[in-house]
């Protein structure tokens, strides 16, 4: 074994004293400090006392004495100084020898290796940690975005119904719109055909949607014509509110007694009313249906006339009726239309009416044939009347025939 | 006269938990919001005065444990107790002290021990689960939350660990 020489050996002993900072301790088998020396300031292992227990005065032994086993080495001890080093106890007949030797600069350099390795470790873990709470965060973003999507959907499902709705809506709206244009037309047209013909005549007419009964035609009808006799001279004496209440409650008596046996009221004047049958609604027995609305007529003016009577009005009621063919439709001007009959029927009827005395119902002797099995009709005769080249056979209707 | 009483404690926990900013809290009562990592191992005392006796707790701060260098059984020959330190930020380092306890045990057998949640300032980055802490106190640890920062908790640890190795 090749050794040092000694000039070389004292130095480097030399050497590592100074430059290792070497320092020992000796303690006994009594754990008490019997011996030290080197370099024992670096360690701030000044005051030390021999014979005294070791551990009380260098605390670094605190839990190495007795020794388990040496030579035994606690590797890069910082102590309260702040020197490091390798603290060796080694066993040499009965003496426990701690030697100490400063490894300061080798602790240095392992912890800035160390230092960097940590500082590594550490931004990776908090990188991990970063990266595990970015990917929480995106999960909830993801799980949000869904939620987004989801709403959104329902939203334009809920958009879509709303404009389906929408878009029924407006259908309603525009059948109901048709249907109300359809209602007012209809009212429109009601209201002007009521103007000529019983409620439910005005109706059948509307319903039936044909409106060309309005034109020009003609047909065999058959006209009343009834007014109250001694009108004039009861008008010319009464008061003005007298004749007016008197004119409401026979227009109220007559009125309805022509709806029901669904005449066409052509018009008022005054006292006078002109209805005729069988035009615009045909019917099978227009003489028939004139008569029986003359008797009743008559029937209720009678009663209303003793009404009158009692307050001192004298006032009688005739009606002349006659049959033949007229020329029936609309006649003025926008804004001004009437349904009217125009023939000589007409003027036959008001002739008759003329001529009938209270309580008479003139008939021709066409409409007299006409409710033979309906009446009693009486002859009275060929009358001139003006406006007629020849006479006509008149007969008076006395009363209905008993059913 | 009191009697008086030196204890070894040992620093132990995983790197970076705040082993020697502990210590230096106890002792010095400062902090420094400067990391240096302790290699090897680093002794400080401190006398504590327990009314009945005086402690003088000799404290090993032990270099953290990591994967490259693992905790030398050595350092702890001769402790009375010890105190694990985990970062209340890094789950990882409560999985560390827990091994540690398990291997101290094996080897030196039982002894009284603190586990010292640390960092407890940091709480809004806590990422420690309480049941996991219960757990363990159900078991029988003994659990502090301290703060080397704020000096929550440390003072009242060291000296009910020091009343323990001292009976």
């Amino acid at each position: 074994m090749e050794t040092l020489p000694a000039s070389v050996a004292e130095q480097l002993q030399a050497l590592t004293f100074s430059e290792r900072a070497v320092a020992y301790l000796q303690v006994d088998a009594g754990l008490t400090l019997v011996g030290a020396g080197g370099h024992l300031e670096a360690y701030g292992l000044t005051h030390l006392r021999l014979g005294r227990p070791a551990a009380e005065q260098a605390f670094f032994l605190e839990g190495l004495l007795p020794p388990v086993e040496t030579p035994y080495i606690v590797p890069s001890m910082e102590l309260a100084s702040g020197r490091v080093a390798d603290v060796h106890l080694v066993l040499r007949a009965d003496t426990l020898w701690v030697v100490l030797l400063d490894v300061s600069t080798e602790r240095d350099a392992a912890r800035r290796m160390q230092q960097k390795a940590y500082d590594m470790t550490l931004a990776q873990e908090r990188e991990a940690l970063l990266n595990r709470q970015l990917q929480a965060a995106n999960a909830a973003l993801l799980a949000t975005q869904r939620e987004l999507q989801a709403s959104r959907e329902a939203l334009v499902r809920a958009h879509e119904q709303v404009q389906a709705q929408a878009a029924e809506l407006a259908a309603w709206n525009k059948t109901l719109e048709e249907r109300v244009a359809a209602q007012l037309t209809e009212i429109e047209r009601m209201a002007r055909l009521k103007r000529f013909f019983a409620p439910p005549l005005a109706e059948l007419i509307v319903s039936s949607g044909d409106e060309r009964i309005l034109e020009s035609h003609r047909r065999d009808i058959a006209v009343l014509f009834c007014d109250l006799r001694g009108f004039t001279a009861f008008a010319e004496s009464a008061e003005p509110e007298e004749v007016m209440a008197l004119l409401h409650d026979y227009h109220a008596a007559l009125v309805p007694l022509i709806q029901a046996l669904e005449g066409t009221l052509d018009r008022f004047v005054g006292d006078g009313l002109m209805v005729y049958f069988n035009d615009p609604l045909p019917c099978p027995n227009p003489a028939e249906r004139a008569v029986s609305l003359a008797v009743a007529m008559r029937d209720a003016v009678t009663a209303l006339a003793q009404t009158w009577l009692r307050r001192d009005y004298q006032v009688g009621f005739g009606i002349g009726i006659a049959q033949g063919f007229a020329t029936l439709g609309q006649i003025g001007f926008e804004g001004r239309f009437d349904y009217s009959a125009i023939g000589t029927v007409i003027n036959t009827a008001a002739r008759l009416c003329e001529a009938a005395k209270d309580g008479q119902i003139l008939v021709t002797s066409r409409v007299a044939t006409a409710v033979a099995e309906l009446a009693d009709v009486k002859e009275i005769g060929p009358l001139k009347f003006k406006g007629l080249s020849r006479p006509l056979a008149v007969c008076n209707v006395e009363a209905l025939r008993a059913a | 006269m009191t009697a008086t009483l030196q204890k070894k404690i040992c620093m132990l926990g995983a790197f970076s938990v705040g082993k020697t900013s502990l210590v230096k809290r106890f002792v010095e009562s400062i902090f420094s919001e400067t990391y240096l990592t302790t290699v090897g191992v680093k002794i400080d005392k401190k006398i504590i005065d327990l009314s009945d006796r005086i402690v003088n707790l000799i404290l090993w701060d032990l270099a953290g444990e990591d994967d490259i260098s693992s905790l030398r059984m050595s350092y702890l020959r001769g402790s009375a107790g010890y105190v694990l330190v985990a970062d209340g930020t890094r789950p990882s380092t409560l999985e560390v002290a827990v091994s540690l306890r398990r291997r101290v045990e094996a080897d030196l057998g039982p002894l009284p021990f603190v586990l010292l949640l640390n960092k407890n300032d940091l709480r809004e980055q806590w990422a420690i689960r309480d049941e996991e802490v219960e757990e363990l106190q159900g078991s029988g640890w003994w659990v502090q939350s301290t703060s080397a920062r704020t000096g929550e908790g440390v003072e009242a640890a060291f000296r009910t660990l020091a009343d323990r190795v001292a009976r």
